[in-house]
């Protein structure tokens, strides 16, 4: 579950910046082997002994409306061929970013405290607590308001896979966030990232001896400072 | 019956070869008339996935001078499991695992469909791959936090057990140890005292101890932890790492009024070059620089830090007025020859408005087959997405790059390698392949390309041996074999063998088979390879006049005219396109140094010689498509007459994605016609070469800039300076008619080069 989205390039800094795409649309174009569609070419006026010098090679079904005054509008009655499909339309955001996050914190640390408190068991002591402070450092920034609706959903969403045991999803949510929210995230994620990463290691009875614990729901009281 | 087109287009899907010609002249002397040299692109790891490698070690011929692999060409005698080798004729036995087949039984290698065909082997420990950041930190605050993010996000698109290490550079240069425990050590070194690797290695403690004991550290086991106190796995030191690099700080040195900052971008490559040919020889690694600024202390400098004095440009290289040039090359390729014998490659990751030294630098990505991406700031989205697709992944899953590629060509016996022009070095290995007849980097069969990928092409030249007298027989073949082995990202080693063969041609009787089979595109690319490797040594008109006489040399031998009549020339289609690209080559900013920096051309040329076919022809003759309410989009003539009011053009460079809207689009925009319901279809119109643009943007390494502009817009230019000026302010009123734009210019159009080509082609004085 990553966004779809493609946000204009950083006109200030860059002359022509290209337009910035999300992790999601990225990943997804790459994998696919696709063959540059845009390959054709003109032959010139051939070398026949036409003297066609003048290049009226390129077709022209109707005359070039004046650019003159007056601006005549453009045809609105014609009907434009079928084109490929294209992906995503430049200006559209996903609509799940519009909407509020509907997970609270509690929710997503409970889910993350469950993990982090199955790495103590067996994970050394330091880095739990180096993970542990850099939760503490998101959930601090999730209550004052500084991360934005979709990170807060993307961060729900990967707690709720870390639970269910999808690794794999989990940590490509991390990549996605990482990537596409870097200023939001980069102080805490890699504590997420290796959360995601010494959970899986777990032996399977501790993950399941503690099957039982928090719920999504349930508030937690467990502090882990 | 399959037309040449698409002959060559199978052949380049599955074997990742263009050759430029598909018929092979038979002697030596015709061959030379050809002109084009017998060439091929090829691309060692073309990405097939629908060829799944085979888990066993390939069979290889036994006579020791040979030793070419099995392949799809060799006779086989099934009864008593004999093959044949089809380069050297030698009969070998088959190992005792193939005791069980036959003609219905065949091993993969045999297939024809299996031309290409790749093994993975296993062979010694699996090593993990390196990743060493060198850092500038003379960057702006912005610019150094936008570069900070970008390298804390990367530790999380690495392979998970990739060994990573730090060097920050300023004035002096930092090597930082990477520990999971207590306060973070780094190790500092001057910037201007260039030092010895093995000094380097002494220095940060590195050399193997003499005695078991030193101090307090157990000696440490050979070869068997591959990590040192510099170079750490991700995944057990991504916190402290990313900790570490938020706590980065501008270097502090204060730069006074009138300076550049002192940066020993020399002396920090150097080491890390030094650092990873101590612990890890023979290993995947990248060293990844990241700089923002010129190299201006220490070896490698390439100018001082007087704000007064300018970097070098292309007139003060002529007027040999480029003090530190000569010398800051000799450093780099020095290093970049080290770190290719260690089988590592370096990118070089430069973000800065003005130049950072990359003509000097430029052999330490283009020997190792390192990245160069070039930009203005860190804090844009052309470098954050270039770099994160640096770690792109395959449809499998896996990551993109791979290292350590040794590139292996075997020939049947009448024909040598002549040498190759790509991102490489040479193995020296020579053999009885090995021409003495020099085309790029040749005396040698064997070539290293230690930082691949799937897109990575080699130009390969080949030289017909077989002389005159020497009938070849009818319907004979001669062979080439690509073989390559590499360490995948997977860390698993593996090798890729691609036979390929072609038909031998009389030319004196068959010269139409052989004109048929000619592939213009590859010739045009294999061409320009051959120039731009000139550019490097040669002055641009000498290169130029050379291009210019093969050109007309091939005109003469292959067009159909009556002498001294220009009008009776005649091209047949298999060369129609050929006399364009040399145009479009000519002009283009690979041989023509005019409107760039030296750095500017050094990176276009970088990005030439590597890549596959489809993309460095759009670098000589951009591709333009033209949309309009008229019909779908279609390609349209790079000309100025395909310029029109009522027209949207997109061109892509491959540098340069450029949206281009003619004068009446762009006065309905403005007027906001897309905004109203009735006029939906204009929104659709204006969308279209965005939607088709994005499909570019989205994969293309590197990402290009994005250029949205309009008739009498300044970025028009992008485009105006590329299409073909048929039309210009001296020959506008000539034609009578007033369709296209004309062009304020006074290069030849390709009209007039086309008159003069075919002059001098049809002169029976040449």
């Amino acid at each position: 579950m990553a966004e779809s989205y493609v946000k204009p390039g950083n006109q200030e800094k860059g002359w022509n910046d290209p337009p910035q795409f999300s992790y999601g649309l990225q990943t997804q174009a790459q994998g696919v082997q696709k063959r540059n569609f845009l390959n054709k070419r003109v032959p010139p006026p051939q070398l026949d002994g036409s003297q066609v010098s003048l290049p009226s090679g390129a077709p022209l079904p109707a005359k070039p409306l004046s650019p003159t005054l007056p601006l005549a509008p453009p045809p609105s009655t014609v009907v434009l061929p079928a084109r490929r499909l294209s992906a995503v339309d430049c200006t559209a955001l996903s609509a799940s970013t519009h909407t509020e996050c509907e997970a609270t914190i509690e929710d997503v640390m409970g889910l993350l405290d469950w993990a982090l408190t199955a790495c103590r068991t067996t994970v050394k002591r330091q880095v739990c607590d180096e993970v542990s402070k850099r939760l503490t450092l998101f959930q601090e920034m999730w209550i004052s308001g500084k991360l934005s609706s979709p990170v807060k959903k993307r961060m729900y969403y990967l707690a709720e896979e870390l639970k269910k045991q999808n690794w794999d999803s989990a940590d490509e949510t991390h990549r996605s966030l990482i990537v596409d929210y870097v200023n939001e995230v980069s102080q805490w994620m890699v504590g997420v990232k290796r959360l995601i990463a010494e959970t899986r290691n777990l032996p399977t009875e501790v993950l399941n001896a503690e099957v039982e614990g928090p719920s999504p729901k349930e508030d937690t009281t467990q502090n882990t400072q | 019956m399959a037309t040449y087109q698409e002959f060559i287009q199978q052949n380049e899907d599955r074997d990742g070869v263009r050759f430029s010609w598909n018929v092979w002249p038979s002697s030596r002397l015709e061959a030379t008339r050809m002109v084009v040299p017998l060439s091929c692109l090829f691309t060692p790891m073309k990405e097939r996935p629908d060829l799944p490698p085979v888990q066993y070690e390939p069979v290889l011929c036994s006579r020791p001078t040979c030793k070419a692999v099995l392949n799809p060409l060799c006779q086989v005698d099934y009864r008593a499991k004999l093959w044949a080798c089809n380069f050297c004729f030698q009969r070998n036995p088959f190992p005792p695992a193939y005791a069980g087949i036959s003609e219905g039984n065949q091993p993969a290698e045999l297939m024809p469909q299996f031309s290409t065909i790749e093994y993975i082997v296993q062979r010694g420990p699996q090593t993990p791959l390196i990743f060493l950041y060198v850092v500038d930190i003379c960057l702006e605050e912005e610019d150094l936090q936008a570069l900070k993010e970008s390298l804390q996000m990367s530790l999380s698109l690495l392979p998970p057990n990739a060994l990573v290490g730090l060097i920050t550079f300023g004035r002096m240069v930092q090597v930082h140890e990477l520990s999971c425990e207590g306060i973070s050590k780094s190790y500092v070194f001057r910037g201007t005292k260039d030092l010895s690797a093995k000094q380097i290695q002494e220095m940060l403690g590195l050399t193997k101890p003499a005695a078991p004991i030193q101090q307090g550290r157990p000696a440490q086991p050979q070869d068997h932890s591959f990590s040192s106190r510099f170079l750490q796995p991700v995944h057990k030191i991504d916190m402290n790492l990313t900790d570490l690099l938020s706590e980065l700080q501008r270097d502090p040195w204060p730069v006074p009024q009138g300076k550049r900052p002192l940066r020993s971008t020399g002396i920090a490559l150097s080491i890390a070059v030094g650092l990873l040919e101590g612990t890890l020889p023979n290993t995947g690694a990248r060293v990844m620089l990241f700089t923002g600024g010129p190299p201006t202390q220490g070896p490698g400098m390439v100018v001082g830090d007087e704000l007064k004095t300018p970097i070098r440009s292309w007139h003060d290289i002529e007027k040999d007025n480029a003090k530190h040039l000569k010398k800051a090359t000799k450093y780099y390729e020095a290093l970049a020859s080290r770190s290719a014998v260690n089988g590592h490659c370096i990118d070089i990751y430069a973000c800065a408005l003005d130049q950072t030294g990359l003509l000097e630098m430029k052999c330490c990505s283009n020997l190792t087959g390192g990245h160069i991406v070039m930009g203005d700031s860190f804090n844009t989205s052309l470098f954050k997405q270039t770099f994160q697709r640096v770690f792109s992944k395959d449809y499998n899953g896996e990551f993109r790059m791979a290292f350590g590629g040794e590139l292996e060509v075997k020939t049947s016996r009448e024909l040598k390698i002549s040498g190759a022009i790509g991102p490489c070095v040479s193995l020296n290995a020579k053999g009885p392949c090995v021409s003495e007849t020099e085309l790029g980097l040749g005396g040698t069969s064997q070539w290293k390309i230690c930082g691949i990928n799937q897109f990575t092409t080699l130009g390969m030249y080949f030289e017909v041996v077989n002389q005159h007298n020497a009938p070849v027989p009818q319907g004979s073949r001669g062979a080439i074999q690509f073989i390559t082995q590499y360490q995948h990202s997977s860390t698993q080693k593996r090798i890729r063998v691609t036979t390929v063969a072609r038909n031998w041609a009389d030319a004196q009787s068959q010269i139409q088979h052989i004109e048929a089979a000619f592939d213009q595109e590859a010739a045009a690319v294999l061409m320009a390879r051959l120039g731009v490797f000139r550019a490097e040594s040669e002055e641009g008109p000498d290169v130029l006049r050379w291009l210019d006489r093969q050109l007309i040399r091939l005109c003469q031998k292959f067009g159909q005219f009556h002498k001294d009549d220009p009008n009776s020339f005649r091209l047949s289609e298999s060369f129609s396109l050929y006399p364009q690209f040399m145009f479009h080559l000519r002009r283009s900013p690979f041989l023509q140094v005019f409107n760039n920096s030296p750095d500017e051309s050094s990176y276009y040329r970088h990005h030439f010689v590597r890549q596959d076919l489809t993309q460095s022809l759009i670098m000589i003759q951009p591709i333009l498509y033209s949309y309009s309410f008229y019909g779908p989009p279609e390609p349209v003539l790079l000309d100025s007459s395909s310029i029109l009011p009522d027209r949207i053009l997109l061109m892509d460079t491959f540098f340069q994605l450029v949206i281009y809207h003619g004068e009446t689009i762009a006065q309905w925009r403005k007027a906001g016609y897309q905004e109203m319901t009735e006029y939906e279809n204009f929104k659709q119109l204006l969308q279209a070469p965005l939607d088709d643009a994005q499909e570019i943007l989205q994969t293309r390494f590197p990402m290009p800039r994005y250029v949205d502009t309009e008739h009498g817009g300044s970025q028009a230019r992008f485009l105006l300076s590329k299409v073909n000026p048929s039309q210009t302010h001296n020959n506008l009123y000539a034609w009578g008619q007033e369709t296209g734009a004309p062009i304020l210019t006074d290069d030849v159009s390709l009209q007039v080069f086309m008159d003069h080509l075919k002059k001098l082609a049809v002169s029976s004085a040449s």
